[in-house]
Order: C-alpha cells, then structure tokens, then sequence
C-alpha cells in the first residue's frame, strides 16, 4: 500500500489535469481525507480555473470547519484577484466560529488590506468573542481597518463594543459614521449623550446616520429631541427624524403623546402607508383621529386602493368617527377616482351612508364600469333611504345583469311594498341570478299583495314561475301563505306539492291538517314522504295515528322514511308498532326498523338484535351490533342517549 | 321568542332562540332600544337556537340594522343555523349584514386589529 504522502502528492498531481472530471474526482477525493496536505490540496483547487471546481472545493472546505483550513484560507484573504478573496472570505464565514481563533491572530498582519478582509469577515461571522480584538482595531494604524472594525462590531451587537466606539467617534473623525452606524444597530442607550451632541453636528451624512441611530436605540425619552429635527431645512434629515420617531413610538406600540409637527410630512407617510410599511401605517392611524385635515384625508383616501383589508377597515372605522366631514370627502373622491378606487371607497362609504350623503352619489349610476354602478346599487339598499328607489328602478333596467340583480336586491331591504308590482317584473328577467334577487325582494316585504301574486304564480304557464312561487311563499313564512300552500296540495304537479308541504312543515301555525293528511295517500311517493315529515314536526306524537297506515305502503321507501319519522319521535311506547319489522321479508326495512328502535330506546328487543348479529346481509349484522352497544347501556342502567 | 342578554365590554351579546316573526321581532326592537337609551350601540345577535325566521322577521333585523347604523354603532350576527342562513343568501341579506361563524369570530372583530 502507498504511504499517505504519495496518494495525496497523486491527488495533488491530478489537480493539474486539463481534464475537469479527472480535477472533480481528486477534488472529491481529498475532501475524504483529514490530513493538512489534503485541505491544502481543496484549499489550491479555490483558484482552478472552471467555476465547478472552485465551488465543489469551497464546499468541501466549509465542512470542514477545521482550524487548518481557515489558516490556509486566511493567506487568500491577500490574493492579488479580489475572486479569490472574496471566495475565501465567503468559505471563512460559512466555516463560522471555528475560524475566529486565526482569524483572530492574524489580525498583526503586516498588509493591512488583509487585516481589513478579517476584520469584515469576523463581522459577517457574529462571534462575541472577536469582540476584544476588534476594539482593539479601532486603534489600527489604518483608516479603513479602524471603519471596518466599527462596522464589524455593529454587526456584532455586543453592548461591550460601546465604550470602545464612543472613545473612537472623539478620536478619530474617519471613524465617526461607522462607529455611529454600530451604536445604533448595538442599541444600546448609553450612546446617547454622545449621539445627541452629534445632532448638532452640520455634516449631513453624520446627522442623518445619528438620528437613524437614536432612532434604533428606541428610547421614548429621544423623541423631543428628534422633534426639534422635524424642523430641519434638509428633508431628509427632518424624515429620518420623523422615521426614527415613528420607529421608537411602534416599539412602545401605545398612542403618541408627543404634538408633533406633521403637515409637513404628508407625502412621506401616506407614501410608507402605500408601499405597506407597518410602523408608519400603525404611526399614521394613530394620528387621524386627531390629524384630518382636508389635505390628510384626500391624501389618504386616494390611497385606499393601496391598503390591505385590515389596513382599510382601521382607516373605515377612524372615517366614521371622524363623521360627517369624512364622509364628504369621501363621496366628493369617489366621483373623479378611477374605478379601481371607486369601488375601494364604495366600500368605505358603506359603512357611514346616510340621507345627507346618498345624493352625491347619484352620477355613478352612470358610471361605465358595472362594477361600481352594481356596488353603487348596494350602498343605496345600506342607505335605508326610500327615495333612491328611482335610482334603484334604473338600474334595475341596467343592460348587465349583475346591477340588476343588486337594484333589486337592494329594493328588498328598502322594503318598499309600493314596488311589488315592479319586482314581480324581476321574475321575468332571463338572468336567473337577477330572478333569484328579484324572489329574495318579495320574500323580505312579505306583504299580502306579494303572498297574493305568488300564489297566483303557482299556476303560471311556467313551471319554474310556479316552483318559485311554492318556495317563496314557504320562506316568506308569515300566516297569510298557510292558505294558498295549503291548495297547493292539489296542485298538477308533484313537485309544487312537495314543496308546499315542505313550507308547511316549517310554519307554527297550520290549523287545518286534513289536507296534509289526504297526502299520506299521494300517487306521488316523494309527496307521500314529505307528508310524514310534516306531520310529525306539526303534531309531534299526535301524527302517528295518522301516519302509521303508510307502515303498509306499496312502496319500500315510503314504509322507510315513516318508520324512520316514528323513530325520530324517540318514543318507547311504539316499540310494538315497529318491532315486527325487524323481521320484514326485505333488510332495508329490517334496518329501518333498527334504528327507529335505538331512537325510542326499546329494551325489550335486544334479544332480537342479539340474533341479528349473526345475519349473512353485513349492514344489517352491523346495525344489530351498533344498536346492541346503544341500547345496552340503556340495560345497564346507564342514561340512555339514542344521539338524538 | 326567547332573549338573553350578556353585556361584555363595549359590546352586548343577545342570545336569541325560538323562531323570529313579527311579535318576537317586535320584542327584540324593543330590547334593541332599551341598549340605545344607555348608549349601547355595538350589538351581537347569536342565532344558534333561532330556528325560523319569516318576512317580519327579516324586516325586523333589517330595521335594527338601520338604527344600529344611525347610531353609528355595530351589529353583528354569528351561528346562523342552515335554514336561516339558507334564508339569508336568498334574500341576499348575507350581503349587507356582518355575519360570522361563531360569537368569538364576531367579538374578535370589534377588537382593534393589531399592526404587523
């Protein structure tokens, strides 16, 4: 076997081929090796000349993680090509806290470009125990390394750098901006004697990186001071006063007690609520129940197409404190935006419409966009205000559907019954969305001329007309529509008299029976079923002497549905009724029977259930095993519960 | 109808139950504007045991709606079992009323919602 020095010294050789694969596969090869000679090799193969390559050795090499590596790495930080360097800076980073300790020693490095490359990458890696010798690179020799260890230690964020970056903003002005830079993102409030006196500083650079320091430090006792920086003449110092501001005031998330100046900074702040920034929006809404000036709210309100949902129902709720001003500005916006915003401030404006706003918002009943005149429609029904029914008529007329369909809808709410007559005419729209607002109108008057019509309806040439007219005269539920469901029952067509007997079912108030009854014997098995139903829910217990004949029907399903409705009653005394069908010829009935049982809790055929278990039909065997663990706890003496 | 009333801050809570026609709607105004007096303005209807709602009793929901708003104040609804929500969407009232699918969802809405 070769010694270790030969198979690496190979390696090393294929390193050199012109053949890339023959390079990958020695570059894979000594990233399995631990020896020093074989991270120099991966260490070499950072300056091939193919990218793949560079990168496969980078890669290897931050595995590593070892001390040797970094050390190696460290010389590259001096390459003459600056690829190469930041290549080795990239891989020191990337090894992290394993390279601090060369990093570290190496800070003596006679070329100070190198000292400046440690520097930054013992910045970029974070570790607090570089902090010591980076405070000692304040005092570097070199201008670039004292900046570089001032922005290191800022990336650090180590409270202890504080001193050593206060003593280098009075003893060297090159360092003044990084070391300020570093205060403020170490955030510590011991700086700000030294950052205060700094404002008065004229450069504007520095300014501007102070405030923005005081401004992340985030103590509420800066902000008078930063107030005074409102008035500045240069704008962008005054709005990184007011950032800063904003940025202290989010952080103790409370209302500012502080009167500042903010007209001045209008555009500024609605431009950071539009682009959705959250401590100027918190900032701003904060203000507006005491800022809305006309300028504030028709700058706002020419924003709200900008504003996520949350964002602008804050801002609908604070317009309908503010009131009535509010919502005249928003209406006189609404009319000029585009239709975008329309429809956003249709949406505002729905939350404080009223009499005295409504008319100003007549001309968008000819907006060319149906959108706005469909969500115009709404606004008029939230209004509550009977005379926009003109309105409403119009664009009910309208060529697209939708705004129909919202007019009509929007009548409805009015509850105006003079307009049955004219919603009837809904009915007959070929949309059938505008038909169904048309229906939801007349269900909301409930007026008996609405209830006459539709009853008239149930033998209009239109069956849809007709079934329209059973369901809507069912929801409008008032006493008025007992009599026509009631006569519905002989209607033609079996599906009217289902649904009329489906209305009925729900109403509290259906004296006369007899008519339900007769439809126990319905040709129609649907009509028969609906007729058990209804009869249980309006004579509970009292229907059975009724419904029970229908145990004998012809057709399976309707002796299903009424041994189910029986069970439903949740009755022991019917047991005798329904037990015998635990023995029907057919198991649908046999499983009808089951069930119904559980439901009354009946005890006494658990000895037929037990005996069903063993049945071949497998859904019927499981109803036994299901109704047996049900009803024996009721046997046990456990509170019987048939999950009714 | 029956109604009760629950009063947390800033807003009370009817718990409704029963069916909604034009005496129980009537009642409920009434309730409604026993609050106005004492300047309760954001109010919560629970329909989870409200069990049938006809022409009056949209018209009185409807109504209070109205005066809720003069008074510049909220009224919410949560829990609408499947027929009244049924009744709701086809009289396209699901559209102009706040509706929620539960009490907490609708109170949750009358805290002031806190920015990212």
């Amino acid at each position: 076997m070769e010694n270790v020095v030969d198979q690496i010294g190979e390696l090393l050789v294929r390193l050199q081929s012109a053949d890339f694969y023959e390079r990958e596969r020695a570059v894979k090869e000594l990233s399995q090796r631990d020896e020093d000679e074989a991270v120099a090799g991966l260490v070499l193969a950072l300056e091939d000349r193919d990218l793949g390559i560079r990168e496969l050795a980078a890669d290897h090499l931050t595995r590593m993680k070892g001390a040797t590596a970094a050390q190696l790495l460290i010389r590259f930080l001096g390459h003459d090509d600056i690829g190469s360097r930041n290549l080795a800076s990239e891989i020191l980073v990337r090894i992290g806290s394993s390279a601090v300790a060369e990093l570290v020693s190496n800070l003596n490095d006679d070329d100070h470009d190198i000292r400046k490359f440690i520097v930054d990458t013992l910045g970029l890696i974070g570790d607090r125990s570089a902090v010591g010798p980076l405070t000692a690179s304040l005092n570097d020799d070199n201008v670039n390394v004292v900046c570089s260890a001032a922005e290191a230690l800022g990336e650090i964020g180590s409270g202890l750098a504080v001193p050593h970056l206060i003593a280098a903003i009075e003893n060297s002005e090159d360092a003044r901006l990084p070391a300020v830079e570093a205060l403020g993102k170490i955030g510590s409030p011991q700086a700000l004697p030294v950052l205060s006196d700094l404002l008065e500083n004229h450069d504007a650079v520095l300014q501007y990186a102070v405030i923005e320091a005081i401004g992340r430090i985030g103590e509420p006792d800066s902000v008078g001071r930063l107030a005074v920086c409102l008035e500045n003449g240069e704008h962008l110092i005054a709005e990184a006063a007011l950032t800063a501001i904003i940025r202290i005031q989010a952080r103790r998330r409370g209302n500012p007690d502080t009167d500042l100046p903010l007209d001045r900074f209008l555009g500024f702040l609605l431009d950071g609520m539009r682009n959705g920034n959250p401590e100027v929006t918190e900032f701003m809404l904060s203000r507006l129940k005491a800022w809305h000036t006309d300028e504030v709210l028709s700058g706002l309100l020419g924003i709200v197409d900008h504003l996520n949902d949350s964002t602008l129902k804050q801002v609908t709720d604070i317009l309908v404190d503010i009131g009535m001003p509010a919502g005249r500005y928003v209406v006189e916006k609404i009319i000029d935006s585009p239709s975008g915003l329309k429809l956003k401030l249709l949406d505002v404006i729905k939350a404080f419409i009223c009499d005295d706003l409504v008319d100003s918002l007549l001309p968008l009943a000819d907006d060319a966009d149906a959108e706005v005149r469909q969500k115009l429609a709404h606004v008029m029904g939230l209004c509550g205000c009977r005379r926009m029914i003109p309105l409403l008529k119009q664009l009910a007329r309208d060529p697209i559907g939708h705004v129909r369909a919202a007019a009509l809808s929007a009548m409805g709410w009015l509850g105006d019954e003079n307009e049955v007559d004219f919603l009837f005419t809904g009915l007959d729209d070929p949309y059938p969305d505008v038909r169904e607002a048309a229906t939801g109108a007349l269900i909301i008057i409930g007026t008996t001329k609405v209830v006459a019509k539709f009853n008239a309806d149930l033998y209009h040439h239109d069956m849809e007309r007709q079934r329209l007219a059973v369901s809507a005269l069912g929801w409008i539920g008032e006493s008025e529509v007992v009599e026509p469901l009631l006569n519905a029952l002989n209607h033609p067509d079996a599906g009217i008299r289902r649904l009329a007997i489906n209305s009925l079912s729900r109403l509290s108030n259906v004296e006369r029976l007899e008519p339900i009854v007769m439809a126990l014997n319905d040709e129609d098995t649907a009509v028969q079923k609906a007729a058990v139903t209804a009869l249980v829910a309006l004579r509970g217990t009292d229907a059975v002497s009724d419904i029970r004949v229908l145990l004998e029907d012809g057709d399976v399903w309707v002796r299903y549905h009424t041994i189910g409705a029986i069970g439903e009653l949740g009755e022991e005394r019917y047991t005798d009724m329904i037990s015998p069908y635990l023995n029907d010829e057919m198991d649908i009935i046999r499983i009808a029977a089951i069930k119904a049982l559980t439901q009354m809790g009946s005890t006494q055929v658990l000895p037929d259930l037990e005996r069903m278990r063993s049945e071949k039909n497998v859904d019927l065997a499981k109803a036994a095993d299901a109704a047996l663990s049900t009803l024996g706890g009721k046997r046990d003496g456990t509170p019987f519960d048939s999950g009714r | 109808m029956d109604i009760e009333l629950r009063e947390l801050t800033g807003t009370v809570v009817m718990d409704l139950a029963g069916r909604l026609d034009l005496a129980s709607g009537s009642n409920l105004k009434d309730e409604v504007k026993k609050l106005f007096v004492r300047d309760i303005t954001n109010i919560h209807f629970n329909l989870a045991r409200v069990e049938f709602i006809n022409s009056s009793g949209l018209g009185s929901l409807v109504s209070i709606m109205k005066e809720v708003r003069l008074k510049k104040g909220r009224l919410t609804l949560s829990n609408l079992a499947g027929y009244v929500q049924e009744i709701f969407d086809i009289t396209q009232l699901s559209h102009i009323f706040e509706i929620y699918p539960t009490e907490e969802e609708a109170l949750a809405s009358y805290q002031p919602v806190p920015q990212a």
